[in-house]
């Protein structure tokens, strides 16, 4: 590599990772407890516990939706939610209006057996870190700009590659060079680290990217698909009577053969039109229970209307959320996520210390040579 | 000129061997656990862990060294 491209490289290297790392140090730093929300939220208090039954009965939907609206008065439901990780529990989303800002809604847990209110969801220390990470309270604005960070940082690990060449090519991988001055001990672990890390920081950079993205893509899914999934039905007033909720379920179940229910919007929120709920399906396999299937249901009748695989992008989104969050792979996979987290912001800070301490050299190299010049009188 | 060119090869290899193979036993984990249910989540754990693994015995071998001289 000629030395012209090596400092090339080294501009884009230096450059993308400073003006992202102050942002990158708050994502990893947040990220951190994040890994760990439920885990926190527990051990706070914050996270709703299922009661002890005997039998395996569940509330039917209705049921919950009725509980949900007895627990919030006045207001109406968004959406009704089914964790496949917490099947003890039922969420329940209550806001002023349909269409209301997400920021407004409030999320309570409901026990799945007995429909019994539990909690709120979603409150506590965890949440304050959760938008820090998010948006830094600062919208779609913030999310937009964490993702552009997010981009840079992918374009520093690249070029961080590129360099790891003519910076490592004379020595053995893994070498630390001890007897040399700690500005080189620090950049051999910079380059080590970087290197050893790098397909998980990739991953879970640009997927950190993709979920900075969400509410653009899920405009545009409005826009096109489900535009054209209630076309037929364009001019329907709302409905004057919502259909049972039981039947919306049972029906939404038979549409998706095999598949379980995920979250149902209710008519006139954000994933649904002004006349249908949209019942959301997920499968049972590892993969597929990321990946769902929308099914388009009468909000008076209850009839089906549509469904539709959703579109490649909102797919990508799905299998973006585990590859960034890694709650996945239960907790081991989580305790590795927080080392591998760590190790990155050893990489930034020392990116960080490598940058300050080679101006510094420069900066004592000048100075140096300016004083060589100055004659020094007798 | 074949001489040069495997030399640079064996160099490349040298260089960027060990990363590539690390970066592909993460990405392989980093999708069984998606992919494979129960016994990819097993996969996961070894291979999304090598890179810490790598760095913590780097990090053991060394502090032991400077711990014995």
């Amino acid at each position: 590599m000629k030395a012209r491209t090596v400092r090339l490289w080294s501009v884009v290297h230096t450059w993308t990772s400073l003006v992202s790392t102050v942002f990158l140090l708050l994502l990893c730093l947040t990220g951190l407890p994040l890994v760990f929300h439920h885990e926190i939220d527990e051990l706070l208090g914050y996270a709703p516990q299922p009661e002890a039954h005997a039998s395996a009965a569940r509330a039917t939907p209705q049921q919950v939706a009725d509980a949900a609206l007895a627990a919030d008065p006045g207001r109406l439901l968004q959406y009704i939610s089914w964790d496949k990780d917490e099947p003890g529990i039922v969420m329940a989303f209550t806001n002023s209006a349909p269409d209301a800002a997400p920021d407004n809604a409030t999320v309570r847990a409901f026990d799945a057996a007995s429909a019994k209110l539990l909690g709120p969801v979603g409150v506590g220390p965890m949440l304050i870190v959760l938008k820090l990470h998010t948006d830094m309270f600062a919208g779609q604005a913030g999310k937009l700009f964490l993702g552009a960070m997010g981009l840079l940082f992918a374009v520093a690990i690249i070029s961080g590659v590129v360099l790891y060449w003519p910076f490592t090519r004379r020595l053995r991988f893994a070498t630390i060079r001890d007897s040399a001055s700690r500005r080189v001990v620090w950049l051999d672990w910079h380059n080590l680290i970087g290197v050893v890390t790098v397909a998980w920081a990739l991953v879970v950079g640009l997927t950190g990217v993709v979920n900075t993205w969400a509410e653009l893509m899920l405009s545009q899914w409005k826009a096109t698909e489900l535009a054209s999934m209630v076309a037929p039905y364009a001019g329907k007033p709302p409905p004057s009577h919502l259909a049972s909720l039981d039947g919306v379920v049972a029906r939404a179940r038979r549409a998706a053969e095999g598949m379980e229910i995920a979250f149902i919007a209710f008519p006139g929120t954000p994933f649904s039109s002004s006349h249908h709920f949209a019942a959301f399906m997920r499968g049972d396999t590892p993969l597929t229970s990321r990946l769902l299937k929308p099914v388009l249901l009468d909000g008076e009748t209850g009839e089906v209307a549509d469904s539709r695989a959703l579109p490649m992008y909102l797919q990508a989104l799905l299998i973006s959320q585990p590859l960034h969050f890694g709650d996945y792979g239960g907790m081991p996979l989580k305790v590795i996520w927080a080392a591998l987290d760590v190790l990155t912001i050893i990489v930034i800070g020392s990116g960080l210390y490598l940058w300050l301490a080679r101006r510094r050299k420069r900066g004592a190299t000048r100075a140096d040579a300016f004083a060589k010049r100055v004659p020094v009188s007798s | 000129m074949m001489h040069g060119s495997s030399v640079g090869s064996r160099l490349w290899i040298r260089v960027f061997g060990a990363p590539l193979l690390i970066a592909l036993a993460t990405t392989i984990g980093l999708l069984a656990a998606l992919l494979w249910g129960d016994g990819g989540r097993y996969v996961a754990w070894v291979t999304v862990g090598f890179p810490v693994l790598v760095i913590f015995g780097i990090w053991l071998r060394r502090s032991r060294k400077a711990g014995s001289s």
